[in-house]
């Protein structure tokens, strides 16, 4: 079958030495910034952005990859062994697997959490190899109706759906929006809020805004208002599962990939929603002196069933980044924007003009989730020193890093300044509670989405009733206010849920 | 203050947040004026899309200038982190970032970013409080700065062929 043998191409590509040393990097480097607090997937692949000037476009593919989800194994390591943890994604997973780290079951819980990711991960890719082909057939019928509505879709949810508060979302979503109005327009290559500046007319680079709202920010916030926190270090325990450990994670995991994959695979982004189900749908076919285990000694299912979601749903991402080129999270928009510094822009012509590349990187997904299995069972240990590193050294030494990325992508001392600039507008965002996502999303796809709208209401000549008269871009004009009422409502009757 | 401002951002610095979106907003649609509608084909031309930011920050913006005034703002997280910000800290690190900024150019990547180490690592140090009297901290966090500026200067510029600004043109300092 077609599907077989260029899998099997892009297993030749990713199995190069050179590309499984990236892909290990990669992977060792995601677990790391994932164990890290103040650091994480994006802000990683965003200070490695500059690498794109030289290494080609296969291997920090692969690397990227390998980053991306090697973040998502070793944030469930902190959210379990500290009582904080460390990006929403793990938030769920800190609940139970705290609580059975109390209980002196961090091993257990650290195992079924790795040995799950690995299961939806391994799941997950196997629905990306079968399904994004599909995906970017359909998607080559797409017009630019259509594909604003997608990325429509993707900023109502980013913005107005996930998250705290719909204002102020929509705020960040602008603000980002208004970043990626600098330059030049794509379509009459008008300049627009450029001040004379010649630099800007090529816009503002998102390495700068990610590194500046990510990294200096959290140094900034950690200088200021968390020198006194203490953190409480669960002590470790032999990582190994007993039997019944097995017979109750090995089912949460397969219903967690079930929930989380689908998530995933819609432009609706997100791992909040995918895991706090998993962990509701858990602790109701709990039964018994299971069931009293959630929440006090820590249940098992509680860990493994959001893990797997969460793996599932980032895995799954890719579909929508590589098929329609719409990213959800702020490491996919990154992503894209590595894409795009290739000159490549994801949507279903990729899998076609770029194939080589994309089945590598789907190969590489394989391959790299054995490697963080391996990574994480038996030195898991290893990875618990980060734990260690004091918090001076640790801030100060990111912000090395931050300096690495910001300046070695244009060399420029006054993008160091402009850093600075957006580290405190992170500070400020974070401290009234604006989430950032929207702002790298809005930037990134804010022009694509601009371009997609001009040109449709070119094909409507002038009118904007061309989004109401195509029955695809109707349907999508749909769901778009369904996503904005429902969640709402359902708010409204859900708290008895958790 | 007394102890129970502390604990969030109070609502008058929530007005102060609001209020410099719509300043931003405003600024945006400054700019818009001077963006040509020439739309052709297209219906609408390249000053559609900031008009139409501008407008929604304005309206986020007073959004939430209402809010900060009729109780604060809506939906908050508890603020991690105890409450009275640490300005002190603050000022260290701001001063490294911005030395950084303006040396890295003359004193190249390695010092420059050793520099920004020490100081930033100087006010996490006193933010927590740590009793860092004397030399050694301070010889201890330059030693520890430069073991990390100096091989990913090195990684960077040798393996990735990255431009990075050196104090000497040998690649190596």
């Amino acid at each position: 079958m077609d599907i077989w043998n260029q899998l099997l191409q892009g297993f030749m590509t990713a199995g190069t030495p050179v590309n499984l040393l990236w892909a290990f990097v990669g992977c060792a480097l995601g677990t790391a910034v994932g164990v890290l607090p103040g650091i994480g997937p994006a802000t990683a692949v965003a200070m490695l952005l500059p690498i794109t000037a030289k290494v080609d476009a296969t291997a920090s593919m692969i690397f990227f990859a390998g980053i991306y989800y090697g973040a998502m194994y070793g944030g469930s390591t902190t959210s379990i062994l500290l009582n904080t943890p460390g990006e929403t994604a793990s938030m769920v997973t800190a609940m139970e697997g705290n609580k059975m780290a109390k209980s002196g079951r961090a091993g257990a819980a650290l195992a079924t959490s790795a040995i799950g990711s690995f299961v939806a991960g391994t799941i997950a890719t196997v629905l990306v190899t079968l399904f994004a082909p599909v995906v970017a057939d359909f998607a080559v019928k797409l017009g630019p109706p259509e594909y604003f509505m997608l990325m429509l879709l993707a900023f109502t949810t980013v913005s107005a759906v996930l998250g705290q508060s719909a204002v102020r979302g929509l705020t960040a979503l602008f603000v980002g929006l208004a970043a990626g109005l600098v330059g030049m327009d794509q379509i009459t290559g008008q300049a627009r809020y450029t001040g004379g500046v010649p630099e800007l007319l090529d816009g503002i680079e998102i390495v700068l805004v990610a590194v500046g709202l990510f990294a200096v920010a959290e140094a900034l916030h950690a200088v200021l208002f968390e020198g006194k926190v203490v953190e409480h270090e669960n002590k470790m325990s032999r990582v190994s599962m007993t039997r019944e450990d097995w017979r109750r994670s090995i089912p949460a995991w397969l219903r967690g990939t079930a929930i989380g994959a689908p998530f995933g695979c819609i432009p609706a982004g997100g791992t909040e929603i995918p895991t706090f189900l998993s962990y509701a749908a858990e602790k109701k076919l709990a039964k018994g002196s299971n069931l009293a285990e959630f929440g006090t000694k820590g249940a098992i299912e509680g860990v493994a069933g959001p893990e797997a979601a969460n793996n599932a749903t980032v895995t799954a991402a890719l579909i929508p980044l590589l098929t329609l080129g719409i990213p959800v999270s702020n490491t996919t928009a990154i992503l894209l924007g590595a894409f795009q510094n290739y000159g490549i822009q994801p949507g279903p012509q990729l899998f076609t003009s770029s194939a080589a590349l994309v089945w590598a990187l789907i190969a590489s997904l394989y391959i790299g989730n054995v490697m963080l299995l391996v990574l994480n069972l038996p030195l898991v240990g290893m990875w618990v020193k980060l734990l260690k590193v004091p918090k001076p050294q640790l801030y100060a030494g990111i912000l090395i890093f931050a300096t690495v990325g910001a300046y070695g992508m244009r060399q420029s001392a006054f993008d160091l300044f402009l850093l600075y600039a957006i580290g405190v507008l992170g500070l400020v965002m974070r401290r009234f509670n604006f989430p950032t996502a929207p702002v790298v999303v809005g930037m990134i796809l804010g022009p694509l989405a601009e371009a997609q709208f001009r040109n449709a209401v070119s094909i409507g000549e002038g009118s904007a009733m061309v989004f109401l008269q195509r029955p695809m871009s109707l349907a999508l004009l749909l769901v778009v206010l369904a996503v904005l009422v429902l969640p709402r409502l359902l708010r409204r009757r859900a708290p008895a849920l958790l | 203050m007394n102890q129970h401002t502390t604990v969030a951002p109070s609502t008058r610095l929530q007005s102060i947040v609001g209020g410099g979106v719509i300043v931003l907003a405003l600024g945006l649609a400054a700019g818009a004026v001077s963006i040509p509608s020439n739309a052709g084909y297209a219906g609408v031309g390249p000053n559609f899309l900031p008009w139409l930011v501008a407008v929604a920050l304005l309206l986020c913006g007073a959004f939430m200038v209402y809010e900060a005034r009729t109780g604060g703002f809506r939906d908050m997280e508890e603020p991690t982190g105890d409450g009275a910000p640490y300005w002190g800290g603050f000022v260290w690190m701001s001063a490294g970032l911005l030395a950084n900024a303006a040396l890295i150019t003359t004193i190249g990547f390695i010092f420059s970013c050793a520099l920004c180490f020490v100081l930033a690592a100087r006010g996490l140090r006193n933010a927590q409080g740590q009793s860092a009297r004397g030399l050694k901290p301070w010889l201890s966090d330059t030693v520890t700065g430069l073991l990390i500026a100096a091989p990913v200067y090195w990684m960077f510029t040798q393996f990735l062929a990255i431009n990075l600004p050196g104090l000497t043109q040998g690649g190596w300092l």
